[in-house]
């Protein structure tokens, strides 16, 4: 098996190689064969990682401990269903995984490529086959996953405990195959831009295979919130980490992109602009790679300490160097059509957007450097996590939202007073309403409160323009569900957006709530004890052993129940005189008005091979807002130490994802009416939407 | 950019119907639901300033996680040892600076804004300020060059014009087929809310 893995990288070295030779010599010695057969070899380095993938996965089924990724990955005991996570749990793997991801996403590219990019398609081949031979190159020579131990082991190691759930099926995949993937529209651009195909012919593949990318990462992002809020057991979805930022960076940079595209697209403007914003998300996707490949920051992400950190960074340099060596090369041939007309017109919203996405993009790297920086400048340690980024990107993150709620307003070209008012009155009003609202109920937080208000603003927004083009289509005859599918379907890559501009609102409930008006307490109890916090009781009724071989793990149950503050007030006060939010019961009868809510099962497991703690909470979500409990000990004595939580509005964080992948979806869903304009024109040309089947395949 | 947007000119005239009212309304009373659950009493306990405290403390032995995310036995040690310095009465600052004392400054999960690391909080300023600042400036420029090409170029700008207005009436066609607006109606339309079809 080692050898077949070995022999097919190696052939796939050979294969890119001569693809990007190939490729070269044939467009500028005017071989048309030998363009064609650069463009075919393609297909074959991606049988080639199709092979050398299929051997790693079958020495894992296999069990065949002589090949050390396999040994210390997995061992007999792992249930069969993880090969597949187990396959890229590890440095070597996960770079023969991304190199799958690429050379699939590359053949799909070419084969769906349209016939009217043909000048800059041997170009834009030569960059991918660039790109693949890099990993084929890593792959074979520094982190092969076919190295073979010198002594056979009876068993492997195990896969890392906390990867064994099903979210890893997702997770992890999603998010490499995404930043890969940013190759394949900065890859079009790149070509067409070396080959001096100024037009906008590359825009329609580009920003496909971009809101793919796009909608990749985000989905990879969300999923690894939800699994780190369900699983990690510490009660955050979200820390800031270096490696969730260099994933959030190119995904930030690609939204700038695939609204100003749209100018691009509709306008004719923002040419220079939009390559550039494709060059900064290639680069970050590559110092992604990097920081993930024994980069100088730590990370809770990071393969174990790789030797592979400067080999990352040279090509991180290397792309760097090429992408906006190649754009000032060409920079004076990207003009606009048409000018700004106006500060108050769409363009000039869509501009602002992007600069305030770039803005929140250079904050987090400037967070992500500054500890290396300060220990150069003058060898001091310091630490920048998520406090220093809610603080310095959080009103950054507001205004994007604000402007989510102004531009789709404004109208292209130039607003008038007549048109701002009409449109702008009803948001305005509830935003304003809203914010007073909840400053009369006496809710607390004015940051927070000024953060509802905008939601509600942009909610209205959007909620207006759908009301308004449905009624006119209603009053044409339609009934109002009709009216309204037919709205979304005469414009999908706007109404589509709009979708996802509602998912990042419920998104931006979850984030206020949770961040501003989370409430938490510490406890240890016994059996039959309870501990309340705020308007819940929760009594530890039952404990058992869920130990196996590799692991010692106990899980708890726990009642759940809604209280009347009132029958408490006695322990409430003395609480509060403690200076506790919660306190502990010894007597678990219920008092008048309890109320039931359900049952909870926290487990708590410990894997003494990883020395490694992995943890379930037990959660109760509801709209409103989630109950969650943390098991953070066993101990000796029989109590279970828990950290309980009430977290409000977390249930929007996670409803959010199926509106984000809907809306992207939409967006995508290519456009008829586009089709059939294009197919008047002299020219024959393919459909839009050529990498539609791409689409489907990422987000099965 | 916001501000200039002239809420004065809002007449009465402008409001839509009693069905979008309805609509928004509705709309508001589900946002306001959801909110109230943030209501909270808002004196912070002990407890609450312990945790977010312990939000802003490294755990000295994990790779990038807070004292309040960890298990560690450091973590718990540290979070005992924050509760019981609040209880004996020290402030926030007190008790971030017992901590630098002895862990060193990697201890606090931001750098302080005072010396070198005033840096780390006043570039995110300068990124704002300046990357505002340039998006506005490319459009005072972009919009300076288009008035002076727009003398030389009316006749092709009225082209382009007139080819977003026939994209425009065969978008709205394209919906119902049935249905064939007058001219006059599409362009009233087009005028009125010209954002409405376009992307």
């Amino acid at each position: 098996m080692a050898d077949l893995g070995v022999t097919a990288l190696l052939l796939g070295l050979a294969l890119s190689m001569y693809s990007v030779v190939g490729s070269i010599v044939g467009e500028k010695k005017g071989i048309a064969e030998l363009i064609v057969s650069a463009r075919r070899a393609m297909y074959m380095t991606l049988l080639s990682a199709v092979v050398a993938s299929a051997a790693l996965i079958n020495a894992f089924v296999q069990n065949d401990f002589s090949i050390k990724y396999v040994a210390d990955h997995s061992n007999t005991l792992m249930d069969r269903a993880y090969v597949w996570v187990a396959f890229y749990a590890g440095n070597e793997g996960s770079l023969l995984y991304i190199l799958l991801v690429l050379t699939i996403i590359s053949a799909i590219a070419i084969w769906f490529a349209p016939r009217r990019l043909a000048r800059s398609m041997p170009w834009t081949i030569a960059i991918l086959a660039v790109i693949q031979l890099f990993y084929f190159g890593v792959l074979s020579f520094a982190a092969s996953p076919f190295e073979l131990l010198d002594t056979v082991p009876a068993d492997g190691r195990g896969i890392n405990p906390l990867l064994t759930h099903p979210g890893m099926f997702s997770h992890p995949p999603l998010l490499m195959g995404g930043l890969i993937s940013i190759t394949i529209p900065f890859a079009f651009a790149s070509g067409a831009l070396i080959a001096g195909n100024y037009g906008d012919d590359w825009i329609d593949v580009a920003r496909v295979s971009a809101i793919i990318s796009w909608g990749v990462l985000g989905t990879g992002m969300l999923l690894g919130a939800w699994w780190a809020y369900t699983i990690l057991g510490w009660g955050g979805y979200w820390a800031w980490d270096p490696i969730e930022n260099v994933a959030l960076m190119p995904w930030l940079v690609l939204t700038a992109f695939i609204h100003s595209i749209m100018v691009q697209k509709r306008r004719g403007m923002f040419r220079m602009w939009n390559v550039a914003l494709l060059n900064i998300a290639f680069v970050l996707a590559q110092l992604g790679m990097f920081i993930n490949r024994g980069g100088p920051v730590v990370s809770v992400h990071s393969f174990a300490a790789s030797t592979l950190g400067i080999i990352f960074m040279l090509f991180m340099i290397l792309s760097l160097v090429f992408a906006f060596g190649l754009f000032l090369w060409r920079m004076p041939r990207l003009k606009s059509d048409r000018a700004m007309e106006s500060f108050l017109s769409r363009e000039s919203a869509f501009l602002v957007n992007n600069f305030l996405f770039l803005a929140v993009m250079a904050i987090t790297l400037w967070g992500v450097l500054f500890p290396l920086f300060s220990d150069l400048a003058r060898d001091v340690s310091v630490s920048v996590g998520a406090p220093y980024f809610d603080r310095a990107n959080g009103p950054v993150l507001l205004g994007i939202v604000v402007m989510m709620g102004v531009g789709p307003l404004l109208p292209w070209r130039k607003a008038s007073a007549r048109s701002l008012k009409q449109w702008f009155v009803w948001p305005v009003l509830a935003g304003v309403v809203t914010v007073g609202v909840l400053l009369a109920v006496g809710v607390q937080r004015p940051i927070a409160i000024i953060a509802f208000g905008v939601v509600a603003f942009v909610a209205t927004a959007i909620s207006e323009e759908w009301w308004r083009g449905t009624a006119a289509r209603h009053r044409s005859g339609d009934n109002w569900a009709l009216a309204w599918w037919r709205l979304v379907n005469g414009n999908r890559p706007r109404h589509g957006g709009y979708v996802v501009h509602l998912s990042i609102l419920m998104l931006g409930l979850g984030i206020i709530g949770t961040n501003f008006y989370q409430q938490r307490t510490d406890g240890a109890i016994e059996l039959g004890e309870s501990l309340v916090i705020d308007n819940y009781r929760i009594e530890y009724v039952d404990s058992g052993d869920s130990s196996r071989a590799d692991r010692i793990a106990q899980w708890a149950e726990i009642t759940v129940y809604r209280i009347d503050k009132d029958d408490y007030a006695v322990e409430i006060d003395a609480a509060r005189a403690e200076g506790a939010s919660g306190f502990t019961l010894a007597d678990s009868t219920a008092r008048l008005n309890d109320k039931y809510l359900g049952q909870i099962e926290p487990w708590h497991g410990f894997y003494p091979d990883f020395n490694m703690a992995s943890v379930r909470s037990g959660i109760r979500s509801t709209v409103v807002e989630d109950i969650y409990v943390i098991p953070r000990d066993f101990l000796a004595d029989g109590r279970i130490s828990l950290a309980v939580s009430i977290n409000p509005l977390a249930w929007w964080l996670w409803a959010s994802g199926p509106f984000f992948i809907i809306g992207t979806m939409i967006a995508l869903w290519p456009q008829a009416s586009i089709e059939r304009r294009r197919s008047r024109e002299p020219v024959q040309l393919e459909p839009l939407a050529e990498l539609e089947p791409e689409s489907n395949g990422g987000k099965a | 950019m916001a501000s200039r947007i002239p809420f004065v000119l809002v007449g009465t005239r402008a409001l839509p119907g009693k069905a979008t009212s309805f609509w928004i309304a509705k709309f508001l009373i589900v946002l306001l639901i959801a909110t109230t659950a943030c209501i909270r009493e808002e004196d912070i306990t002990l407890e609450q300033r312990a945790h977010q405290l312990a939000a802003q403390l490294m755990c000295p032995v994990c790779d990038a996680q807070t004292i309040d995310g960890s298990s560690a036995q450091i973590s718990q040690d540290m979070r005992l040892k924050v509760r019981e310095l609040l209880d004996r009465g020290d402030t926030n600052a007190e008790i971030k600076d017992y901590f630098v004392l002895r862990y060193g400054p990697e201890i606090l999960a931001a750098p302080e804004g005072v010396g070198f690391n005033l840096l780390a909080w006043i570039v995110p300023v300068f990124i704002v300020i300046g990357g505002v600042g340039i998006a506005l400036l490319a459009i005072k420029n972009m919009r300076k060059a288009g008035m002076r090409a727009r003398d030389t170029q009316i006749q092709a700008d009225d082209e382009g014009d007139l080819s977003d207005y026939l994209e425009q009436v065969d978008r709205d066609l394209g919906g119902s087929t049935e249905i064939i607006p007058t001219p006059v109606a599409a362009s009233k339309k087009l005028t009125d809310s010209g954002n409405e079809a376009n992307s």
